[in-house]
């Protein structure tokens, strides 16, 4: 039924992903796993697939000697994301523009 | 959060809450404005009064308390750089603005070092609207608009008074532009944490 919706975005947690980062520069790790109620390793799964993607830029680092993960949507993410939406509009009778001109 | 099968509505929901989620993570500002705010303004009396009531040739130390802001500022920046987990565009664009008007701070005290501080205050009040004004605009919280347009106001009003007058002008545009929409602007915050 949904064949024009990205499979890597049509996916709840990956789509909840990408709709807090295209609203912000970029986030921590933890602040998605607050924010979507996930499992780490269940996040992290998916955050591999976005990567894998080229949806999102995943990068590694120190912080107080903590490890910090930092994702930030790629231009390719934002295209994408902006696709999808347009495609949710095909098979809805509603006006997503409201959505996508708030990010 | 498990993955399943969306449709179409399902999907339009959750990009709707993630979004708004992710518009109510700008950080808490309002303590760089109180305490400037409350820095120049204690400046402002103790100016006025070693000068005016006490006539003090050194009324303009009064001002030194302004390394006290820096200090304070420069360590409460770096902490809270450290704890944020999100970085917005406006956050970073308000950064950006914000040591703008630092550097012109600095670089006012030294041009007024070398041409003399008799009209400086118009200038100074002039000052405090901007990076109030920007902040409300971006952050959407009139207060902040309307505390620069007083303080502009002001810059004008000190044009026609004396520099003692304009002293406590200085305090009034600091009350108007930075105190009173500070403590609003955490009040908001604290309002928004308790219902997110």
């Amino acid at each position: 039924m949904f064949k024009d919706l990205d499979p890597i975005l049509h996916s709840q947690l990956r789509l909840a992903v990408v709709s807090l980062l295209i609203g912000v520069k970029e986030a921590e790790f933890t602040f998605l796993k607050e924010e979507t109620n996930a499992t780490a390793g269940n996040l992290s799964v998916q955050i591999n697939k976005l990567k894998e993607a080229g949806y999102i830029d995943v990068v590694k680092q120190f912080k107080d000697n903590y490890p910090q993960t930092m994702c930030k949507i790629t231009p390719a993410g934002v295209k994408a994301f902006e696709q999808y939406v347009k495609n949710l509009h095909s098979y809805l009778s509603v006006d997503v523009a409201k959505i996508t001109s708030r990010k | 959060m498990e993955q399943e099968n969306l449709s179409p509505e399902d999907s339009l929901q959750l990009i709707q809450s993630m979004i708004d989620k992710a518009k109510n993570t700008v950080a808490d500002n309002s303590f760089y404005f109180l305490l400037w705010g409350w820095l120049v303004f204690s400046a402002s009396i103790i100016q006025y009064i070693l000068k005016v009531v006490l006539e003090s040739p050194y009324h303009y130390l009064a001002w030194t308390l302004m390394f006290v802001g820096m200090i304070v500022s420069t360590l409460y920046g770096v902490n809270q750089h450290k704890k944020r987990k999100v970085r917005t565009y406006v956050e970073e664009v308000l950064n950006y603005l914000w040591i703008g008007i630092f550097v012109s701070y600095i670089l006012l005290g030294f041009i007024f070092a070398r041409l003399g501080w008799t009209n400086c205050f118009p200038f100074y009040m002039m000052m405090y609207s901007i990076g109030t004004f920007v902040s409300g605009r971006a952050l959407k919280f009139p207060p902040l608009v309307w505390g620069a347009i007083a303080s502009w106001i002001l810059a004008v009003i000190s044009t026609f008074t004396s520099y003692d007058a304009n002293i406590l002008l200085s305090s009034l545009a600091i009350l108007v532009s930075y105190i009173i929409p500070g403590y609003l602007l955490k009040n908001k915050y604290r309002h928004m944490q308790l219902h997110v």
